[in-house]
């Protein structure tokens, strides 16, 4: 597939990019986007997405189709892990979904075209009107695609002209999704940029913060601490710090077919993006008392692991990752030959994955790439001291307990900090109107205008 | 005791023959290695437990390559001694964090001289290579803690052992030890013996880690001072940085060594050890002229010491030039484990290896919050 030069992104790898190069690449949005953006009514953008979103998961799509052949060679992830990763994503965008998250985040679905009021507003007679940035400049992460994705979909209903700075080596996703959305639109197309440096590159970002009202980033939290610097106080900067997630599982959830059900959504958790994510889990901890322990859901997950592997195998690594896995498996084998409540198994003759059991729940990070630890748990709040060191970072808690305990589980988790619980097998498919670590996903971004009539 | 007796009298033959190989015979590894290998199994309960645990692999192997390796990690949770704990008279410990338990490989009487035994020919041919021809002696001058100050660091026994065999004079470490246990070094004092020696034109052996060298040279630049060492001084670097100085890629901090104390890159020597072996590789020979850049330069360990690259991927040996982990065959561990898994990624190059460096430094395309 020949992508036509509409982007940054889309210059030969050997062209130098200039801070001139970003502030008229800027202006240029700016202005597309007074001409362009700012007058369309959010029924057609929806519309719009949707379309686009739908034209994604045909089998036939020209940019679907140059996603699974280019794509594992471009980003790492085999074509099964991007067909399920993308088809997922994708199904999210529908016009009753993008019209429940502006409700969700905005009160009104029709707040970003003229004053609207809820019920409580019309009883005190106001109403109010939301405006998005002119320039959106987002530092997106390189380690999986859809957060960028989400970000550009989201600015798009902000009626936004948005620049989306890749990390080095993750622009082909976000890419091919503005060539998709510049096809089945050139004008709005022409208020997006998608471009690629590595991160901290200073005399680009200025010029790129320089022209921005607002920037999104995502990031470790020494990233996001430099950005936020650099930013001038005039634009807003919103922050997604690096999150990690795991799993717990009620002892109720493993009797009988149970089990298997669990094990296998927790297999999905674990190959999803190959385990790259945020959202992805480090750590299943399994409650202990029920029909299967641990160390059974944790063989149990390898098998189902090694499953996986012959019909949607995990991406090729790097050396360094690949030689982290291996040190990380050094060390199990030798604790496994040496303790009772340690065990480790592995997939054959390559790094494709790893489940270690311990009895201890200290919590683990893995070293990811597929590699999944399985802990025993007492209790939930047992669970949640081993996880002392990572409170507050935790995105994600992928729950399986029957509903008679279920709420209590989630009222546990949140008041420990959790900002997202849902089902074991979802982790890494939230759905569009998740609040981003706890964040309004829209509200964040816009500027209101209160009318008091 | 039985234990001691068997190993002992290896330990005897292995002298013997690196002694051998010091003149020139052939050393006989892979008879050596299966030897040792079934002695360690025999007299190691930690490393006989992890051998059976690999049920697949558990019967003695003929082929030194299948000899199954202990990640260099497991000497931190692990006692992988041959050693009753009334024989352990040294253990020596990994520098690693404060964070995480120390590796502890330990020593008696005897595995320190066999330790000892390994390490001065091989230290002689890259570091001292005229050794014996010429008439005058070097002076030494370690970067390091003395031995008293830093009983457990290899590295300092190492320097220690080096200068009591090939020095004529008192023995110099110019370290000190702050109070959180880092070290770094005396500059005032250094600077005394290298101005000595640039006097009294004696040739000067600087030894040192490429931190405390970055440490010395920065305050020779703060003190605009510059030394011209004898011709013929030379450096041996090892290590690594640790966070305890401004890390400098190794051709910098070598043309910096040029720069402020005049000895040129054929000089510099760098080893590659590590508290868990017993015996070290050097890229070069002192004063050969080939190969002056560092980054092209390729570890070499002695006969008794075999070096392997595998792919992390599928635990196989890479072919000559590709990228692995560095696994070690040291027949000088003989009371401990001959067989080491490192956390290091080096280029197999012939009998060699170009080292890379640990794995786990890699920058991680994950979502992940901290460092292993």
């Amino acid at each position: 597939m020949n992508l036509p030069n509409y982007f940054l992104a889309d210059l030969p790898p050997e062209a130098t990019l200039s801070a001139g190069m970003i502030t008229e690449a800027c202006q240029t949005l700016k202005r597309n986007r007074a001409q362009y953006l700012r007058a369309r009514t959010t029924r057609s953008l929806v519309e719009l997405i949707a379309h686009v979103a739908e034209n994604w998961r045909e089998t036939e799509n020209p940019f679907r189709r140059h996603a699974l052949d280019a794509g594992p060679a471009a980003t790492g992830f085999s074509r099964e892990t991007l067909a399920r990763g993308l088809d997922g994503f994708f199904a999210q965008f529908t016009v009753e979904n993008l019209n429940a998250l502006l409700a969700q985040e905005l009160g009104h679905a029709q707040r970003l075209d003229t004053f609207a009021a809820t019920g409580a507003d019309e009883r005190a007679n106001r109403s109010a009107l939301a405006n998005g940035p002119e320039l959106l400049a987002h530092i997106a992460a390189g380690n999986v695609p859809n957060p960028a994705l989400t970000s550009l979909v989201l600015g798009l209903l902000l009626r936004s002209a948005q620049f989306v700075k890749c990390a080095r080596g993750a622009s082909f996703l976000p890419r091919l999704f503005a060539h998709s959305l510049y096809e089945a639109d050139a004008k709005i197309g022409a208020c997006l940029e998608i471009a690629e440096w590595r991160g901290g590159h200073h005399e680009l970002e200025d010029a790129l913060f320089a022209e921005a009202d607002c920037v999104t980033a995502t990031g470790g939290d020494e990233t996001l601490a430099h950005i936020r610097s650099r930013v001038p106080p005039r634009a807003r900067f919103v922050g997604y710090g690096h999150r990690l997630s795991f799993g717990f599982i009620a002892r109720e959830a493993l009797s009988g077919f149970g089990a298997k059900k669990i094990v296998t959504r927790a297999a999905d958790d674990v190959v999803a993006w190959d385990q790259l994510g945020c959202l992805s889990p480090h750590v299943f901890y399994v409650e202990g008392g029920g029909a299967t322990t641990a160390e059974q859901f944790a063989e149990l997950l390898a098998q189902e692991l090694d499953r996986r592997e012959a019909h949607a195998p995990r991406g090729k690594i790097s050396i360094e990752e690949a030689a982290a896995i291996a040190s990380r498996r050094a060390i199990y084998e030798v604790r496994a030959a040496h303790l009772p409540d340690t065990r480790h198994w592995a997939s054959e003759g390559s790094t494709a994955w790893t489940v270690v059991y311990e009895a201890d729940p200290m919590f683990q990070p893995s070293c990811l790439n597929r590699f999944i630890y399985v802990k025993a748990a007492d209790s939930l709040a047992a669970a949640l001291r081993a996880a002392e060191l990572v409170r507050g970072k935790v995105s994600t808690v992928g729950l399986a307990a029957p509903d008679e305990r279920a709420e209590a589980l989630a009222l546990e988790l949140a008041r420990w900090g959790v900002t997202r619980i849902c089902p074991v097998g979802k982790m890494q498919h939230p759905p569009l109107t998740w609040r981003h670590d706890g964040r309004p996903a829209l509200g964040d971004l816009v500027t209101w205008t209160d009318w008091e009539k | 005791m039985h234990t001691n007796h068997q190993l002992a009298n290896f330990s005897a033959r292995l002298r013997e023959e690196i002694r051998r190989a010091d003149e020139g015979w052939a050393f006989p590894f892979e008879e050596l290695a299966i030897e040792l290998h079934q002695l360690q199994r025999a007299h190691n309960p930690a490393y006989r437990r992890f051998c059976e645990a690999r049920a697949s692999r558990g019967e003695l192997t003929a082929d030194w390559r299948e000899i199954p390796a202990v990640p260099s990690a497991a000497f931190r949770e692990l006692e992988l001694t041959s050693l009753a704990p009334a024989e352990r008279t040294a253990v020596f410990h990994s520098s690693g964090t404060t964070a995480q338990p120390r590796s502890r490989h330990f020593h008696s009487v005897e595995s320190i001289f066999t330790y000892e035994c390994s390490l001065v020919p091989w230290f002689r041919r890259h570091v001292l290579p005229e050794w014996g021809e010429r008439a005058e002696f070097m002076d030494f001058l370690a970067l390091t803690p003395a031995p008293a100050g830093a009983p457990g660091s290899s590295l300092v026994h190492m320097f220690a052992t080096v200068q009591r065999e090939f020095g004529e004079r008192e023995q110099v470490f110019v370290g000190k030890i702050s109070t959180d246990g880092a070290w770094s070094v005396d500059v005032a004092t250094a600077l005394e013996v290298m101005s000595r020696a640039v006097a009294a034109q004696r040739l000067l052996v600087l030894l040192g880690t490429a931190f405390s060298f970055v440490h010395l040279l920065d305050s020779l630049e703060e003190m605009k001072t510059r030394l011209v060492l004898p011709p013929g001084s030379r450096v041996l670097e090892t290590g690594g940085y640790k966070g305890r100085s401004r890390e400098l890629p190794k051709a910098e901090l070598h043309a910096l060594i040029t720069d402020r104390v005049a000895v040129p890159a054929s000089h510099i020597v760098c080893e590659y050890g590590m508290s868990e072996l017993s015996s070290q590789a050097y890229d070069r020979v002192c004063g050969e002229t080939q190969n002056p850049k560092p980054e092209t330069r390729n570890f070499l360990f002695p006969p008794w010491c075999r070096a392997v690259v595998l792919s992390p991927e599928t635990g196989r040996e890479v072919a000559d030039g590709e990228t692995g982990l560095l696994r070690l065959f040291d027949l000088a561990n003989v009371w401990s484990v001959l067989a080491i898994q490192t956390e290091d990624l080096a280029i197999r190059r012939g009998d060699g290896f170009e080292l890379l460096g640990r794995a786990t430094h890699a920058e991680a395309r994950g979502c992940s919050l901290m460092a292993h």
